[in-house]
């Protein structure tokens, strides 16, 4: 007896369960047979025989014929093991080296896949949001969208807060969450839900966190009650590739098609380009701690970041903005040419456009200016920086207003700024009023 | 597939369960100790429905537990290659769909979805036809065939296809 012995992949293992009755089936029947049925057996087994060669050939017409993806022939499994599940291949189920390939296993434990397939799933997908106009947003969840306090970690004059949490049966009308099974509490940043809303229509979103995996779920149910935006592209700590790094090597996106946000940037430094730097989103104390700032957070202050004037809202706009960019191409230029990065790029550079920027007595004198993070900020965001005032400078950028760059700004009447308008203008991507910066006497701190 | 065999393990019990209700006992930690278990050879167990035998009680030496070699019936499950399987779609994605038959996961790749059924990303990820007469979507239960499985301590995975002739779709979600 034979059941199902000409499936293409067809091997005898002891997985296989026609062996395996064979097997248990030959110890107690082996006194049966009688002579007269020998002959009939014969006609039976020959009848088989031809049938089998029937369907062995009926199996290699249809191999050709069809497009399949995978490679077969009737006497093995030339089979590429594009990837594993639980150490089985997924076309052919042979067992595969347990550590071949990446490990995509924020879907499903045990996943994996290898790089051809990974690249094949990267090229699918990117057809994919050509169509629906879509492009991929990696979000970061800690001091990006919200921020979160341990219990033990909160001071006594939060304590209001642990009574006016917001309740977990109406998540999505809340914004501060009280998690005591995780022993910490939650706050969204404000704008956050609009945010996600229309974000939606223009990106694939993903959460990609340095949180465990059962905090980013917690985490994906308070921002996304109702599983719409993130679906399985949850990816948590346990789930890259190297430690203390982020990358898009678990992720099914084609790097050019990908925009990231985060406020930490030495989380990304293989993706720099795809990154959108945020502001940090203090509103514990204990989070103002942990970065050495000792003003007084947001929880303290009881006040807020502004709903619709604040750090989402801003890049939400910038987000727009690439997206529309990126899909109002002329249609005769090739999709694959285009990239996100060279977008966001220009799109920085129009910030500060047309402005020559000197700085005074920012940078250590042995330091080469060049280097210095403000330069390259302002460069990134489209202004000229020049070493000695001439003419033609607009902005003098200095701490003290008794240099002799700022003198000479105030009496050419240049605008005078303290560094800060070059740090809120590139997190807020709009050039800032320069009168709200202004360099006064500081007392010595 | 499912299989009613009698298996036999050596249980140790601490001597405050003497007494009366020794074999109770002997049972009731028998049950707790191997239901839901897995083995490589047998597969998962499912149930025990019956005590064949309690042998002789051995005292070991140095420590006051004594070991039982207990004879039991139960029913197991373990998949086989080749074999016709129906079960739940847990999750869609565009490398295939996940599904689960009881403690079995089975992964179905997209290189084994016929090819006409193409995925569709979105609220619900489904694989759909082009006409849309049959999706794929969660909570759906498809018949499908398994090419591959590993069964592990305390998990069985495997590899499935819906290539094949009948398989596929048995029930819509959407419309039961």
């Amino acid at each position: 007896m034979t059941i199902v012995s000409d499936s293409p992949v067809h091997s005898s293992s002891s997985d296989d369960f026609a062996s395996f009755l064979d097997a248990e089936l030959a110890t107690s029947t082996s006194d049966s047979s009688a002579d007269e049925e020998g002959d009939e057996e014969e006609n039976l087994e020959s009848k088989r025989v031809k049938r089998r060669k029937v369907e062995v050939l009926e199996i290699l017409e249809d191999v050709q014929d069809s497009t399949a993806r995978v490679e077969t022939s009737k006497e093995e499994a030339i089979c590429a093991h594009p990837g594993s599940f639980g150490g089985m291949c997924i076309i052919c189920g042979q067992r595969v080296a347990e550590e071949a390939g990446v490990a995509i296993a924020y879907i499903h434990k045990g996943l994996r896949l290898d790089s051809p397939e990974l690249v094949r799933l990267r090229n699918a997908d990117m057809k994919n949001k050509l169509n629906q106009k879509k492009l991929h947003l990696i979000l970061d969840l800690d001091h990006t969208l919200l921020n979160s306090t341990m219990l033990f970690h909160m001071t006594s004059e939060e304590d209001y807060l642990k009574s006016n949490a917001d309740s977990l049966q109406d998540i999505q009308n809340g914004s501060l969450f009280m998690l005591e099974h995780m022993r910490m509490m939650t706050k969204l940043r404000p704008y956050v839900r609009q945010f996600l809303k229309e974000a939606n229509e223009m990106f694939e979103m993903h959460i990609y966190t340095m949180g465990d995996k059962p905090y980013a779920r917690e985490m994906a149910k308070l921002l996304d009650p109702g599983d719409q935006y993130f679906n399985d592209r949850i990816i948590s700590r346990d789930d890259g590739t190297q430690k203390h790094q982020k990358g898009l090597d678990v992720v099914l996106a084609e790097e050019s098609a990908v925009l990231i946000l985060d406020d930490t940037e030495n989380a990304w430094t293989k993706h720099r380009e795809n990154l959108i730097l945020m502001e940090r989103y203090h509103f514990f104390a204990s989070s103002c701690q942990q970065f050495g700032f000792r003003c007084k957070s947001l929880s303290l202050l009881k006040s807020d970041e502004s709903d619709t004037d604040g750090a989402l809202a801003s890049v939400l706009r910038v987000l727009k903005r690439v997206h529309s960019m990126y899909f109002d191409e002329d249609p005769r230029d090739a999709p694959s040419n285009r990239d996100v990065r060279e977008f966001l790029k220009s799109v920085r550079k129009e910030i500060l456009q047309g402005c020559r920027i000197v700085f005074s007595r920012v940078f250590p004198t042995s330091f080469p200016p060049e280097s210095h993070q403000l330069w390259k900020m302002a460069e990134q965001l489209g202004a000229t920086c020049l070493v000695e005032v001439d003419s033609s400078v607009t902005h003098v950028v200095a701490n003290d207003p008794n240099t002799e760059k700022s003198k000479w700004a105030t009496n050419e009447t240049k605008y005078l700024v303290h560094p800060q308008w070059i740090e809120a203008t590139y997190y807020l991507w709009q050039r800032q009023v320069e009168d709200k910066y202004p360099v006064n006497q500081s007392k010595s701190q | 597939m499912f299989f009613h065999i009698t298996l036999e393990r050596n249980m140790q019990l601490h001597p405050r369960h003497f007494g009366r209700n020794l074999k109770e006992n002997l049972v009731t930690k028998l049950m707790k100790d191997v239901e839901g278990t897995c083995s490589g050879r047998h597969g998962f167990v499912v149930a025990i429905t019956g005590i064949e035998n309690v042998g002789k009680g051995l005292i070991r030496d140095g420590t006051g537990f004594v070991t039982f070699p207990v004879k039991y019936q139960c029913v197991v499950f373990r998949p086989f290659k080749g074999q016709i399987l129906e079960a739940v779609v847990t999750m869609v994605n565009k490398m295939g769909f996940f599904a689960e038959a009881g403690p079995v996961q089975i992964f179905v790749s997209n290189h084994l979805i016929p090819d006409d059924m193409e995925f569709q990303s979105g609220d619900m990820p489904n694989y759909t036809t082009s006409d849309g007469s049959v999706k794929i979507q969660k909570d759906s239960e498809v018949r499908l065939k398994l090419i591959g499985t590993r069964v592990d301590a305390t998990e069985i995975f495997c590899i499935g296809t819906i290539k094949d002739d009948f398989l596929g779709v048995i029930n819509d979600p959407t419309t039961s």
